[in-house]
């Protein structure tokens, strides 16, 4: 017999009440792998969006808005004749409402512009042109809209013909309303106006060399930011936002899990006084029996930790299902985070533990001989 | 007062022991002056309340006297860093009520006082066995403590008691909750041991037919020795 299966078969006492609580840790911790899982998916996904368009620097003002804010289209003549620039691609990208989609990524693109290059066409065609009033849909909003093409789409006030299904190699890509940036221009009110600038570098182009061409679009274009298509998103303050939004809810819930960890193991102390008393009495040491609590709650941390991540990746793969999410974001459940939120269960399960076990060793091993 | 010394060392030395409760209203033991030496049987026998069981509680450290001196092999109880070592290395308790692990079987039961001993998993087990196996447990060792009679119970809790090879076994009313029958199999092999292993037993009993076995009767009431000697006094008897 180990210490370990004695910290085990003080768990296996109160089956049903250790059921309970590690249920209890778990849908904490299943908030944390959900939320952060989520959150970081939705920033994964939007680098993902722009490597697939094969941008390197992201000219755009991200500001509290989850879309950045929209600037003069003239600014981008600024920058296409830099050195080590490549190419440019002029767009407005907006979250709006489709039809009955609540939220769908809609993505105008300068007409002949290299971010319409990745598009794949599964059905039907691109545009004719940039004036031709079409659309085409990634994959998965063609599902979420349940469009086809030859089928008309209501957007904004227009009603546009959508020309083609396309694989977009991206989630983001996929979930996206696609057309001609002037053709949005002109059924939003917008002429001249852009918010996002995607450029590609010359081949070979050294970090340095990246580095100081993003500061030189900064110094030209005040309006937007330059950055490298990996800090898009993360210098974006909505997403920054959400993004502690979503570590506030989950250390919420951690707490819950706290509590209920710390009450479990407090009546675990105050049901198991008498064998508390009996180990000491037999020539335990105060130590070891802190060190039993503390393992049994620790114990009861790590599987409700196991559960929550279950039941989090489990959630999330239902979640991303649902229509308003659907196409917008890809779930980031790495190792890591999983790990972290193992981890996080296990310290919360230490510290739930620490109070109870400071109180079993304060009790006189002479209390085992009353009744 | 008169002592029996079975051997030359004094294992416990009792001066002026006191212990008292809520704050001095309750006086459990009253100034008690007490020397036991290596291999006796000691009986301590009185009425409830009489502080027989808080004294048996003061020898094994299991609380710490109000005031007074308790030495153990000529050191003070009260001053020693690490009590827990000398309650799992030195003493041996038996409860009245076994108070074995309800959760754990015999075996486990037995192996429970070794994790504060260097002892591999596999000696703990095969110490235990031994044990068991010494009180006739041998066939009973997966089995729990709700699945074991009282006698058998109780030999379990003297196995326990012998995990660490302790030289001191405390004894309170061992045999308190059995029948005559395995009352007398648990007296005879507490009894042997001690004999055999020459190991000191102190015992609180109520049981007149027990105390008449031991070496020296300690008589006790309110909080005093009212008698020490040879055989159980006959104001008590």
């Amino acid at each position: 017999m180990t210490f370990l299966s004695i910290v085990s078969r003080g768990l296996m006492r109160r089956p049903v009440r250790t059921g309970l609580t590690m249920i209890g840790i778990a849908i904490g911790i299943a908030a944390v792998v959900a939320l952060v899982g989520m959150s970081r998916g939705f920033q994964t996904s939007w680098t993902n969006g722009l490597k697939t368009r094969g941008t390197d620097i992201v000219v755009s003002n991200m500001g509290s808005a989850l879309t950045p804010k929209p600037f003069a289209a003239t600014q981008a003549d600024k920058i296409k004749s830099l050195p080590h620039v490549a190419a440019i691609c002029t767009l407005m990208v907006d979250l709006i409402s489709v039809e009955k989609a609540d939220m769908m990524i809609v993505s105008a693109r300068q007409w002949g512009g290299f971010s319409w290059g990745n598009l794949k066409i599964v059905s039907g065609r691109l545009p004719k042109d940039e004036k031709e009033k079409a659309v085409v849909l990634g994959q998965t909003a063609a599902d979420v809209l349940k469009k086809k093409v030859g089928d008309t789409l209501q957007l904004e006030t227009d009603e546009l013909q959508v020309v083609g299904i396309v694989d977009g190699g991206a989630i983001v890509e996929n979930g996206s309303v696609i057309l001609s940036l002037s053709l949005y221009q002109e059924i939003t009110g917008n002429d001249g106006k852009i918010n996002v600038i995607d450029l590609r570098m010359t081949p070979g182009t050294t970090k340095e060399e990246a580095a100081e061409l993003t500061e030189r679009i900064n110094s030209l274009v005040p309006e937007a930011k330059a950055v490298s298509a990996g800090d898009n998103i993360r210098n974006s303050q909505g997403y920054r936002i959400i993004n502690a939004m979503s570590w506030g809810t989950s250390l919420l819930a951690v707490l819950v899990g706290v509590l209920g960890v710390m009450n479990t193991m407090l009546m675990t102390v105050f049901e198991r006084r008498q064998e508390i008393c009996i180990l000491l009495a037999v020539g335990w040491r105060r130590g070891r029996v802190v060190r039993m609590i503390l393992w049994e709650s620790a114990l009861l941390g790590f599987l409700g930790g196991i559960g929550g991540v279950v039941l989090g990746v489990i959630g999330v793969k239902i979640l991303i299902t649902a229509p308003a999410i659907k196409g917008l974001l890809e779930p980031d459940l790495n190792a890591v985070l999983l790990a972290q939120a193992v981890v996080i269960s296990v310290v919360v399960g230490v510290i739930s533990g620490l109070y109870p076990g400071w109180r079993s060793s304060r009790l006189m091993p002479s209390q085992a001989l009353h009744g | 007062m008169a002592t029996t010394n079975a051997g030359d060392e004094c294992v416990f030395e009792a001066i002026a022991l006191k212990k008292e409760y809520d704050d001095g209203q309750v006086q459990a033991l009253r100034g008690v002056d007490l020397r036991i030496h290596t291999g006796e049987f000691v009986a301590i026998v009185g009425q409830s309340g009489s502080g027989k069981s808080t004294l048996l509680q003061m020898l094994g450290a299991l609380d710490h006297p109000s005031s007074g001196q308790l030495l153990y092999r000529g050191k003070s109880l009260e001053e020693s860093s690490d009590l827990a070592a000398y309650r799992a290395r030195e003493i041996g308790f038996i409860f009245q009520a076994f108070h074995l692990l309800p959760t754990f079987t015999a075996l486990e039961n037995v192996q429970i006082p070794m994790f504060e001993t260097s002892r591999p998993v596999a000696e703990r087990k095969t110490r235990a066995m031994e044990l068991l196996k010494a009180v006739g447990l041998e066939k009973r060792v997966h089995h729990f403590p709700s699945k074991l009679s009282g006698g058998e119970r109780q030999r379990v809790a003297i196995a326990r008691s012998l995990a660490n090879g302790a030289s001191v076994l405390l004894a309170d009313e061992p045999t308190g909750n059995l029948d005559s029958e395995n009352a007398g199999y648990i007296m005879d092999l507490i009894v042997n041991l001690h004999r055999e292993h020459n190991v000191t037993l102190v015992m609180v009993t109520h049981d007149m037919g027990i105390a008449h076995r031991a070496t020296r009767v300690i008589a006790m009431r309110d909080g005093h020795i009212v008698s020490d000697g040879a055989g159980v006094p006959s104001a008590v008897s």
